[in-house]
């Protein structure tokens, strides 16, 4: 004989991904490390900006990169050579990283090895957002080739980032305009940091650095 | 896709409060979400009925989710609660604060929550 009992759970269901995100957190806060999240969509220039941040930071920094894609290790290449240790994971269908992801790589290493640490997380403007991979800041990248209402259309994963980077602001005027892109991720939320970069022409890339709270 | 990794997400929690009652199957599970909650409920059940299709515990499990009314935050005035009825038209997901009437305004997003689950337990 069996009954039938109704229980009460009420918890998140991104309840272990959310706890093993806040232990990462810790750990790098302990340890004085920082661990920022770039997120953005397909093409936006993340990999390219990342390579950018590499070449102004490993003068003076040990960078460590956790990449995110699908499939090939070519991003994870492009950054280690501007002289960051970078490793590649490959989510096979996944379209964000988690945080047993990052843990996964983290035990690999001596976390006392670097000093700060970047996910470029899977490119997409969806899944990665409700996903914490246990950064303390989100970056979230956007193209302004993407279109005039990549952001409007995306606001979720906005609303989650503290900082919104325009890229390829090089093209400006060239078919292409920031202006909206600008005025609708301060839209978003009134203390966002919003800040236009060229990865081609390197600009805005020390703006961006500085957003980051490091200090060349 | 990651309806799938939320659907294994829930399965695994609800095996552990199965394991925990000595459950031998699990009946219904009901779980909540905002309406803004990137959740798309035939996904979530497909990738369910994917999961469980070999388990035991999980045969003939019902998946119910309930979509919770929107909720905002008022950035100037501290307000929470429904919005305001004028909706988002203006920006997406900016709601108006039906207090101050600022669109400084969070979405308090309610992320997907397994609110019960109903078990079959032996006497
Ligand atoms: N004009 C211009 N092109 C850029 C800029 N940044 C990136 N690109 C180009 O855009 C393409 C995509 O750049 P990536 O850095 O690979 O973009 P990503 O976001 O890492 O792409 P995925 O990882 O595939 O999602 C490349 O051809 C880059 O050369 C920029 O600032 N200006
Ligand atoms: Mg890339
Ligand atoms: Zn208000």
């Amino acid at each position: 004989m069996t009954q039938e009992k109704k229980i009460t759970v009420k918890k998140p269901a991104y309840l272990q991904n959310d706890k093993l995100a806040d232990e990462i957190r810790e750990i790098m806060k302990s340890k004085d490390k920082l661990f920022f999240n770039v997120m953005g969509s397909i093409g936006a220039g993340k990999t390219f900006l990342l390579e950018r941040i590499a070449e102004k930071l490993t003068p003076h920094y040990r960078i460590f990169v956790i990449n995110g894609d699908v499939a090939t290790t070519i991003d994870a290449d492009r950054i280690a050579s501007k002289g960051a240790t970078t490793v590649q994971i490959n989510t096979g269908g996944g379209c964000h990283l988690n945080a047993k992801l990052i843990q996964n790589e983290l035990d690999k290493i001596n976390i006392d090895d670097y000093d700060i640490f970047f996910t470029e997380n899977v490119g997409n403007l969806i899944c990665p957002s409700a996903w914490d991979v246990g950064a303390q800041l989100d970056i979230v990248v956007v193209s302004i080739t993407e279109g005039e209402y990549v952001i409007k259309k995306h606001p979720i994963i906005f609303k989650g980032a503290q900082i919104a980077v325009i890229n390829k602001c090089d093209l400006d005027g060239l078919g292409f305009n920031s202006d909206t892109l600008v005025e609708d991720a301060k839209k978003i939320k009134s203390d966002m940091k919003v800040i236009c970069t060229s990865a081609k022409q390197i600009t805005g890339i020390d703006e961006l650095i500085a957003a980051l709270g490091i200090k060349i | 896709m990651h309806e799938y990794s939320l659907a294994s997400a829930i399965i695994n929690q609800v095996k552990q409060v199965a394991r925990e009652h000595n459950a031998t199957k699990v009946n219904k599970i009901t779980v909540s979400a905002d309406p803004y909650e990137m959740v798309i409920p035939e996904l979530l059940q497909d990738a369910f009925n994917i999961i469980t299709s070999e388990l035991e515990l999980f045969e003939g499990t019902q998946l119910e989710l309930l979509r919770l009314p929107a909720e905002i935050i008022c950035l100037d005035c501290d307000y929470k609660g429904k919005p305001s009825e004028e909706g988002d038209k203006e920006f997406a997901y900016n709601f108006k604060c039906p207090k101050c009437d600022s669109r400084d305004t969070h979405l308090n997003i309610r992320h997907l929550t397994i609110e019960t689950v109903d078990l079959e337990i032996p006497e």
